[in-house]
C-alpha cells in the first residue's frame, strides 16, 4: 500500500502469495528502471551492433541483447538520461533545437516520423544518417551511445510521459520538459 | 458534574483498578495499533531508530571494507554513492533525529509527572509516518532506486538534469516523511512541557532533560519549515520542472545550500541538546547532587538553540561569498563554543570532589566529555574560513562530525539507555557487559575516527569508492577499518546486553539509581496512567528532598482518561483535562499520508486524489463519539 505500483492480486490468487510475487515483481520493473550499468560487458556491447536492418534503412529488428538486457534504452531513466547528455554533446539542437526542429532539421517532438517510429529505425537514422541532411554518427558514437541515443530520441517523440524520462534541464526551456507528456502538447510541425 | 467519579477518598487498589479500566490498551493486535498511550509508542520509536541504527552500521561497514585497501572491488562507484548517501541520510533522519525526540515522548511526560503526552494522537500518528519514511527509503534501496547524492542533495547534483530517475525524489520526499514525525512530536512535547507539568514544578524546577527537550522541540519548529520549502522545492523542480534551483530561468542554486543549511545546522543541535540533558541527568544522580549551575545550565541551552540558527553559512565558506559573511559566520561559529564551554565547566563544578560513582552511565558520560571536547576543537578549526578552504569535503570533515555527533550524541545516548532500562523495561541492564561495552565503543570509536583527521590533512577527499595504490593513504585506511570492527563488536556487545538484560536482567525496583527526578517516583516500567496519583512537586530534586514521601494531588476523575493542567510559569493547577482514548485512525491517516506522499513521486495528481483519503481519514479522527472524554 505504501507503493502505489504494486500490482494487484488477480483472481484466484491468495493475499498470502500475491504479497510476495507482487514484491518480487516490483524488484524486477524497479531493478531494470534504476540499475546503472556504468560500463558494459565487452562482448554485449559488440553485441549491440548487430541490428537486423531492411534493406531500405527503415525497420528492422534491434539485437538480441537489447532485449536480453530488458529493453534498458527505452525504460531505464539513467541510460535515457545518458542520451539526453549525448543529444547535448554531439550537437543534434544544431539542427533539431530541443526537439521541436529548425530550417535544417526536422521536428523530433510532434509524433510524426519521416522514416518510421521503431527504436531500431532511428538508432538507424543516427548511426547512418539520412539523405535529407542528417549526418551519420556511426564514427562519433559507440554502439552504446547511439542506443542511448535512440532511446532519449524516441521518449521526446513520445505520446505519453514514462516515469523515467529525465526532467528539465538547467536552461533557458523553450517546451515542457520530456517527463511532461511532451507530444501531447508540442507544437504541431511548421 | 455532580455524579463523575474523583479519586478522592479511594484506596490505592480500588483507586488503581479504576484507573486500569480506563488508561489500559485493548489486548492483541488491536491494542497495538490503535494505542496512544507515549510509553508503548516512545518505546517502539526507540526500538525503530536503534534498527535503524543496526542498518545504517552495517552500511558503514561496508563502506570501511571498501575503503580499507586501494582499488578494492566490493562497491562499484554507483552503489558506492548510494551507501554512503543512505548511510547519512539514514543516520541524521531516521536515527538520531527520531531517537532523540523518542527519548522525549518517552520520559517528558514521566519526568513532569502527567499521564500522557499532550495530543497523544497526533503522536501515534507521527510513529507511523515515521516508519512508512523508513520503509520507503530502504525499500527504494533494496530496488536500487536509493538516493546517491548526498545526504544533503546539493542541487545542481540533484536536481532533474543531473540526477536521473526517482532516487532524488526518494530521498526529498523521505525528508518530507521524518519532518512531518518530527513536527508532531516536536508540538506535543511542547505543549505537554508548558501545560502539563505538576503541580508546584515551576520552570526553574523543571528537570534540565526536559528543559533540553524544550529547547529541542522548538528548535525543531523554527528549523523544520526551511528544509520543508526546499525539499518541496526540489520535487518540484524535478517533476513538475519549476526553476526554484534553475539560474538561466532566475532561479538559484546557492539558495538551496541556504534553506538545507538553516535546517541542517541547527539539525546537529537537535541531536546534540538532548544528549546534553542526558548527560546532565547521568552527572546529577551519579554525582549525588544537582548539576553546578542551575541557570547556567539553562541559558546555555538556551543560547545553544537560538545561536544554532546563526552560523549555517559555515557549511559554505567555500561557495565564494561576501568576506564581511565569511568573518560574520566565523565569529557566530566560535561563539557556540561559549555555551557549549559553560556547559563543560559546569559538569567539570559538579564533578569536581563529587566522589562520582562509576556505573556505566557515567562511563559513557566520560567517554563522552573527552570525545566531544575533541570534537569540538576541530570544530573551532574548520570555523575558520582558510582552514576550511583546506579541509572542505575532505576526510578531516567526516572525522570531525563523526566525534561531535557519536561522541557527543551516541555517547550519552548509550549511557541514557543504560540509565532508563530500568523504566522501559523494569529490569537493569547489564553491569559487566556494560563495561566491556564502553570501552569498546569508546576504544574503536576512536582508534577507528582519529587517523580521519590525518588522512584528511593528507589530502583523501571525502566520498571518494576507491583511491590508487600510489597514493599514501591505504595504511592509516586500513587501520581505521580495522577499528571499525572493534567499534561494531562494541555495538553488537550492547544490543545483545539490552536484548539478554530485557529478558533475564536483574528486576528493578521504582527508582534503583537513587535518583532525584520524578520518572523514578513510580513502579519499573510505569503502568498506562503512569502515576496513580499526580506528585506534588516542591524543589528541583523532589525524590531527594521529599524524604520518601511525596506529596500529591487529588480530585481527577476516575471514570475517563484525565490529567491535569497547570500554569507555564508557576505550574499552578488550572483545570481538569480529558486526554483521548485509543484510536486506529492515526494509523489509517499516516497510511493515506503515506500513500499520498509515495504517490506524488510520480505524478503531481497525487496531492489532489490522494488528499481525498486523508480528508477521510482525518474526518474518521476528529469524529466526535460521545465518550466522556469528548465533553468539555
Ligand atoms: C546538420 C543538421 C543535423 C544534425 C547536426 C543532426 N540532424 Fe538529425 N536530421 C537532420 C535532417 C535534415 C533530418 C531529416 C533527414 C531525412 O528525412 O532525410 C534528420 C533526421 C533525423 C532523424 C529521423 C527523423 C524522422 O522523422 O524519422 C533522427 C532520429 C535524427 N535526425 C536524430 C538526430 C540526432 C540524435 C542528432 C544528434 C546526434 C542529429 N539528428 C543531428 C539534420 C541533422
Amino acid at each position: 500500500m505504501r507503493k502505489p505500483s504494486r500490482p494487484r492480486p488477480a483472481a484466484g490468487v491468495s493475499v498470502r502469495q500475491a504479497v510476495p510475487l507482487g514484491l518480487v515483481l516490483l524488484a524486477l520493473c524497479g531493478c531494470r528502471r534504476e540499475a546503472r550499468e556504468v560500463r558494459l560487458d565487452p562482448p554485449v556491447a559488440a553485441a549491440l551492433a548487430g541490428v537486423a536492418a531492411m534493406p531500405n534503412g527503415i525497420g528492422g529488428r534491434p539485437p538480441e541483447v537489447y532485449f536480453v538486457l530488458g529493453k534498458p534504452y527505452r525504460g531505464n531513466a539513467y541510460q535515457l538520461s545518458e542520451g539526453k547528455r549525448l543529444y547535448a554533446w554531439f550537437g543534434c539542437p544544431e539542427c533539431h533545437r530541443d526537439g521541436e526542429g529548425s530550417g535544417r532539421g526536422p521536428s523530433l517532438l510532434d509524433g510524426w516520423w519521416n522514416h518510421g517510429p521503431g527504436i531500431e529505425t532511428i538508432y538507424l537514422s543516427i548511426r547512418d544518417g539520412r539523405p535529407g541532411g542528417m549526418p551519420p554518427y556511426r564514427t562519433r558514437l559507440t554502439h552504446e551511445q547511439l542506443w542511448q541515443l535512440a532511446g532519449y530520441v524516441q521518449v521526446l517523440g513520445a505520446y505519453s510521459a514514462s516515469a523515467a524520462a529525465p526532467g528539465r534541464s538547467d536552461q533557458v526551456q523553450s517546451r515542457p520538459a520530456e517527463n511532461r507528456a511532451p507530444a501531447r502538447f508540442a507544437p504541431l510541425e511548421p | 458534574m455532580t455524579h463523575d467519579r474523583r479519586d478522592t477518598g479511594l484506596g490505592d487498589l480500588a483507586l488503581e483498578a479504576a484507573l486500569r479500566r480506563v488508561w489500559a490498551a485493548a489486548h492483541g493486535l488491536w491494542g497495538l495499533l490503535a494505542t496512544v498511550d507515549h510509553k508503548a509508542i516512545g518505546r517502539r520509536y526507540i526500538a525503530t531508530a536503534f534498527g535503524f541504527l543496526i542498518l545504517g552500521g552495517l552500511l558503514a561497514l561496508a563502506m570501511r571494507w571498501q575503503l580499507s585497501h586501494p582499488e578494492a572491488r566490493l562497491l562499484d562507484p554507483d552503489r558506492y554513492n548510494q551507501v554512503f548517501t543512505m548511510h547519512g541520510s539514514n543516520m541524521m533522519f531516521l536515527f538520531a533525529v527520531p531517537v532523540m525526540e523518542a527519548m522525549g515522548v518517552y520520559f517528558v511526560p514521566l519526568m513532569v509527572g502527567t499521564r500522557n503526552i499532550a495530543f497523544p494522537r497526533l503522536n501515534a500518528f507521527s510513529y507511523w509516518v515515521y516508519l512508512a519514511g523508513g520503509l520507503l527509503l530502504w525499500g527504494a534501496f533494496l530496488l536500487e532506486m536509493g538516493p546517491d547524492v548526498g545526504w544533503f542533495a546539493y542541487v545542481p547534483l540533484s536536481g532533474p538534469q543531473y540526477s536521473a530517475g526517482k532516487r532524488a525524489d526518494i530521498w526529498a520526499q523521505m525528508i518530507t516523511f521524518t519532518e512531518i514525525s518530527a513536527l508532531a512530536v516536536a508540538v506535543g512535547l511542547v505543549v505537554t512541557v508548558f501545560k502539563q507539568r505538576a503541580p508546584g514544578m515551576t520552570l526553574d524546577r523543571m528537570p534540565l532533560f526536559v528543559w533540553a527537550m524544550l529547547v529541542t522541540a522548538f528548535v525543531v519548529i523554527l528549523a523544520m519549515p526551511a528544509v520543508v520549502t526546499a525539499s518541496t522545492a526540489l520535487i518540484l523542480d524535478r517533476l513538475v520542472g519549476t526553476h526554484f534551483f534553475n539560474p538561466a530561468e532566475g532561479g538559484d542554486v546557492l539558495l538551496w545550500q541556504h534553506l538545507f543549511w538553516f535546517f541542517g545546522h541547527p539539525e546537529v543541535y537537535i541531536i546534540f541538546i538532548p544528549a546534553v540533558g542526558m548527560v546532565s541527568t547521568i552527572i546529577a544522580t551519579f554525582c549525588r547532587r544537582p548539576v553546578f549551575g542551575y541557570l547556567a545550565m539553562v541559558l546555555a541551552l538556551v543560547g545553544i538553540g537560538l545561536l544554532a540558527f546563526g552560523l549555517w553559512v559555515h557549511h559554505m565558506f567555500t561557495t565564494g561569498l561576501p568576506r564581511l559573511g565569511e568573518s560574520f559566520f566565523t565569529a557566530s561559529s566560535m561563539a557556540i563554543a561559549v555555551p557549549s564551554g559553560l556547559q563543560i565547566f559546569c559538569w567539570l563544578a559538579t564533578l569536581w570532589g563529587a566522589r562520582p560513582r562509576l556505573a556505566v552511565p557515567m562511563l559513557y558520560v566520560l567517554a563522552f566529555l573527552f570525545t566531544f571536547v575533541l570534537g569540538g576543537m576541530t570544530g573551532v578549526m574548520v570555523a575558520s574560513v582558510p582552514l576550511d578552504t583546506q579541509l572542505h569535503d575532505s576526510y578531516f570533515v567526516v572525522a570531525h562530525f563523526h566525534y561531535v555527533l557519536i561522541g557527543g550524541a551516541v555517547f550519552p545516548l548509550l549511557g541514557a539507555i543504560h540509565y532508563w532500562f530500568p523504566k522501559l523495561t523494569g529490569r537493569m541492564m547489564g553491569a559487566r557487559p556494560g563495561r566491556w561495552e564502553c570501552l569498546l565503543v569508546f576504544a574503536g570509536f576512536n582508534l577507528t575516527f582519529f587517523p580521519m583527521h590525518i588522512l584528511g590533512l593528507w589530502g583523501m577527499p571525502r566520498r571518494v569508492y576507491t583511491y590508487q595504490p600510489e597514493l599514501p593513504w591505504a595504511g592509516l585506511n586500513l587501520f581505521a577499518s580495522l577499528s571499525a570492527v572493534l567499534l561494531a563488536a562494541g555495538f553488537l556487545l550492547f544490543f545483545w546486553n539490552a536484548w539478554r538484560s530485557a529478558r533475564h536482567g536483574a528486576p528493578a525496583g521504582e527508582n534503583p539509581w537513587g535518583a532525584p527526578t520524578l520518572e523514578w517516583a513510580t513502579a519499573s516500567p510505569p503502568p498506562p496512567w503512569n502515576f496513580t496519583r499526580i506528585p506534588v512537586v516542591g524543589s528541583a530534586s523532589p525524590l531527594w528532598d521529599s524524604m520518601g514521601e511525596l506529596t500529591v494531588a487529588e480530585g481527577l476523575r476516575t471514570d475517563r482518561r484525565e490529567l491535569l493542567v497547570t500554569s507555564v510559569m508557576d505550574a499552578t493547577p488550572e483545570a481538569r483535562e480529558s486526554s483521548p482514548q485509543d484510536s486506529i485512525w492515526p494509523l489509517l491517516a499516516a497510511i493515506a499520508t503515506s500513500v499520498m506522499l509515495v504517490w506524488s513521486i510520480f505524478t503531481p495528481w497525487a496531492v489532489v486524489w490522494g488528499s481525498i483519503p486523508i480528508a477521510v481519514t482525518l474526518i474518521g479522527w476528529f469524529w466526535p463519539r460521545g465518550t466522556p472524554e469528548d465533553e468539555s
